[in-house]
């Protein structure tokens, strides 16, 4: 991947005095490594799918189908498939904020499903309770409830690793579970059941629900307007991206919550209480969680709550598009478009070829693989010791050894890329 | 008032301690798996998976042999190949150990809800027959003593086979040579490897043994209590059991005794018709129980000194 910048080298000099290349650089570099985890995840994907008896082919093709409204050979409308895509890049997007805010600080919040699940209780309650108000006002109080919601599970988290050190990764699953039960209790012949119905609560009223993207009247590609269900929820999302860009890039929190995340101990020495700063980035995580979840009664195609909310993956799902996207705002974007994708045609590759949807949950452990071992980087490096096995230390001597043959593979993969 | 009559009819009940010590010695199992690995310096997170992938591998092969024995022996496998995974992915690659483990859960949901929509053409796979589950085994006299032969002496056989393990493991851990190696190489590596330990030998050995005792966890689960394969059957078993070498301290005896408050919970769930509360608050209570009791903890629950850094011989 890096080899594609090899050629420019000798003009970097030059090219140093020119902004534009160096951005291009910058670029490609940041870009190589989520690719090809990408790419290695779909060898992997296509391999599975032909030791399974499938076509790796045809379901890929049905896949793109199910994503992107392209290579559509079942008859399927481009459009809607691209609206089916939307509607599941809208939540993947603001919880990968959500887990991104956090691991920008070091933090590792796995509870991003339960916080969503208590926005999206608090968002239910308010859209049922105010429904008389007119959507204007109602719809903002739905997600500030949500906000709230998630903020405050996700707070719990924060006060208790910053006062007393219990690891965030225990606590947010420990909270998912009592998210689970909490949403049990209300939903399961609890107060909030619909009446003459199991396992769901009343709708959020018109006046509770944002617009979709598409007039739900009328016909529209050859399919009626009701059949589309993204709305303008995915505008919200994407806003929230830049609101994150904006925070981590040009306020001073956004630098204490970097420099937290970098070393504890020094943004100590610069001053930075890091106590609050956990806190806060946790209470902002929360937010975005929270958030999610008033997106999902207000922008999803239910528009109520149901008990199989414990059994959604967003909030896990999400760790994986901020992963991705290398918890950058537009990274997190792209991944999220591309995740999105895959989960929307994983449904049609299902009904299509009869491939499990499921194997995109294998293609994300994959991606999720080689991002944390970095085999790019990592096979780049060992390459020239091949044979060499820097695994068998036997005393200082072979450690010495290890560590001379790891200076001079990496001058000898330097040395490649000069050439 | 009444509460706390009900709870006191519950907690004098045989029934009761049978159910929380069969769940108890259950999530020991990757919680013991935990303890190795970490005090080998790797972190684990991953038991959740190798578990699940045990409980479907169990299923299949009890499916088809008709021998829980067998059964037994391919989910260890199982757990055992996704441990190994974790292992050369944070041990030779130098991973961020937490995202590894984690891409192993979700690459066991993933893996086995594609094989069991696979094998089953969607259906789910069927019912294990009694051939192929794990018996109960009521040890002779024992047995009859009231209400203890009841909790001790009719237990399910991997009840036994797990507090036998969790005695082992103590006695190696704390009474070996093996046993200080390994503490030795999760404490501080460089020491370790300059007194001739094999660290990386030791880690890996460390982090199968955590699959290996999931796999036997995700079979007892699968082919021992449920008898059939639900995808992700686990649920959050495998957490509740990190959460429990957390509070154990890293300690085999340790974590058992917070498997055992966890099982007390699992218990007292199941006791909804008793007990006047609603069912899921009665579900939260071990959930509940885990953060106060983490939040108690300040300071006083510290991991292996080398838990979660790769080791690079020679240093960086």
């Amino acid at each position: 991947m890096t080899a594609s910048t090899a050629p420019a080298r000798p003009e970097s000099e030059a090219a140093a005095t020119s902004p534009w290349v160096e951005r291009l650089r910058r670029v490609g570099r940041a870009l190589a490594l989520p690719a090809g985890s990408v790419v290695l995840a779909f060898l992997i994907g296509a391999v599975l799918i032909a030791l399974a008896g499938g076509d790796p082919l045809a379901s890929y093709e049905a896949l793109a189908c199910g994503g992107f409204g392209i290579s559509c050979f079942g008859g399927e409308t481009p459009a809607l498939q691209i609206s089916n895509t939307i509607e599941f890049i809208t939540p993947l997007l603001m919880a990968g904020l959500a887990v991104g805010v956090a691991f920008r600080a070091g933090l590792f919040n796995i509870g991003v499903q339960g916080q969503l699940i208590l926005g999206a209780i608090f968002a239910t309650i308010v859209g049922l309770r105010l429904a008389s108000l007119p959507g204007v006002i109602l719809i903002p109080l739905l997600m500030l409830a949500g906000v709230v919601g998630g903020a405050l599970w996700a707070g719990i988290v924060g006060v208790l690793k910053a006062f007393t050190g219990a690891h965030e990764v225990v606590t947010t699953i420990m909270l998912n579970y009592v998210a689970y039960n909490l949403l049990n209790y209300l939903l399961i012949n609890g107060p909030m059941q619909a009446p003459n119905s199991s396992q769901i609560s009343l709708p959020v009223g018109q006046n509770a629900q944002l617009p979709t993207l598409i007039p739900q009247e009328g016909l529209f590609f050859g399919q009626p307007g009701g059949a589309y269900h993204a709305s303008i929820g995915i505008f919200i999302a994407l806003a929230a991206a830049g609101v994150y860009a904006f925070l981590m890039r040009r306020t001073a929190l956004g630098y204490e919550i970097r420099a937290v995340g970098q070393s504890q101990r020094a943004a100590r020495y610069a001053g930075i209480s890091v106590r609050r700063t956990i806190i806060v980035t946790m209470l902002i995580s929360g937010a975005f969680a929270g958030l999610t979840g008033g997106l999902m009664i207000a922008g999803g195609s239910l528009h109520y709550l149901y008990a199989d909310l414990k059994f959604d993956t967003t909030g896990f799902d999400a760790i994986a598009v901020s992963l991705l996207g290398q918890n950058v705002a537009i990274g997190v974007v792209l991944s999220a478009i591309l995740f999105g994708a895959l989960h929307a045609g994983g449904l049609v590759m299902q009904s299509d070829v009869q491939i499990s949807s499921h194997i995109v949950e294998i293609l994300q452990a994959v991606i999720l693989f080689s991002l944390a071992a970095n085999f790019l980087r990592s096979l780049k490096l060992r390459l020239p010791s091949l044979g060499r096995e820097p695994a068998k230390p036997d005393g200082m001597e072979a450690a010495q050894a290890a560590l001379q043959a790891e200076v001079g593979s990496t001058a000898a993969a330097e040395g490649d890329g000069r050439a | 008032m009444a509460i706390l009559s009900q709870l006191l009819q519950v907690l004098v009940s045989g029934d009761f301690w049978q159910l929380a010590l069969r769940d108890g010695a259950l999530l020991a199992l990757p919680a013991l798996g935990g303890v190795l690995s970490e005090r080998s310096g790797v972190t684990n997170i991953a038991m959740e998976g190798m578990m699940l992938t045990g409980a479907f591998f169990s299923v299949v092969a009890a499916l088809s042999f008709h021998n829980p024995w067998m059964a037994v022996i391919v989910a260890m496998l199982a757990g055992g190949a996704m441990a190994l995974i974790h292992a050369f992915i944070s041990i030779r690659f130098r991973a961020d150990q937490i995202i590894s483990g984690f891409a192993i859960n979700i690459a066991a949901v993933g893996l086995t809800t594609f094989l069991n929509a696979k094998l089953s053409n969607f259906r789910g796979l069927q019912q294990v027959d009694p051939s192929g589950r794990l018996p109960t085994i009521n040890v002779p006299l024992l047995d009859n003593i009231p209400f203890l032969g009841q909790v001790f002496f009719q237990q399910n056989i991997i009840v036994y086979v797990s507090l036998a393990l969790l005695a082992i493991a103590n006695l190696v851990l704390f009474r070996t040579r093996l046993g200080l190696r390994l503490r030795a190489v999760g404490e501080h590596p460089e020491a370790a490897d300059t007194a001739g330990i094999n660290v990386y030998r030791l880690r890996y050995g460390a982090v199968i043994m955590s699959g290996l005792l999931s796999g036997l966890a995700g079979a007892f689960l699968a082919i021992g209590i449920a008898n059939i394969f639900n995808d992700n059957m686990t649920s959050g078993r495998g957490y509740i059991a990190l959460a429990a070498m957390i509070f154990g301290k890293w300690t085999p005896w340790g974590a058992f005794v917070a498997c055992m408050i966890f099982g007390v919970g699992d218990a007292l769930a199941a006791s909804t018709g008793v007990i006047n509360v609603p069912q899921y608050f009665l579900q939260m209570v071990p959930y509940v129980l885990a953060l106060v009791v983490l939040a108690g903890l300040v300071g006083r629950s510290t991991p292996p000194a080398a838990d979660g850094i790769p080791y690079t011989p020679g240093g960086e």
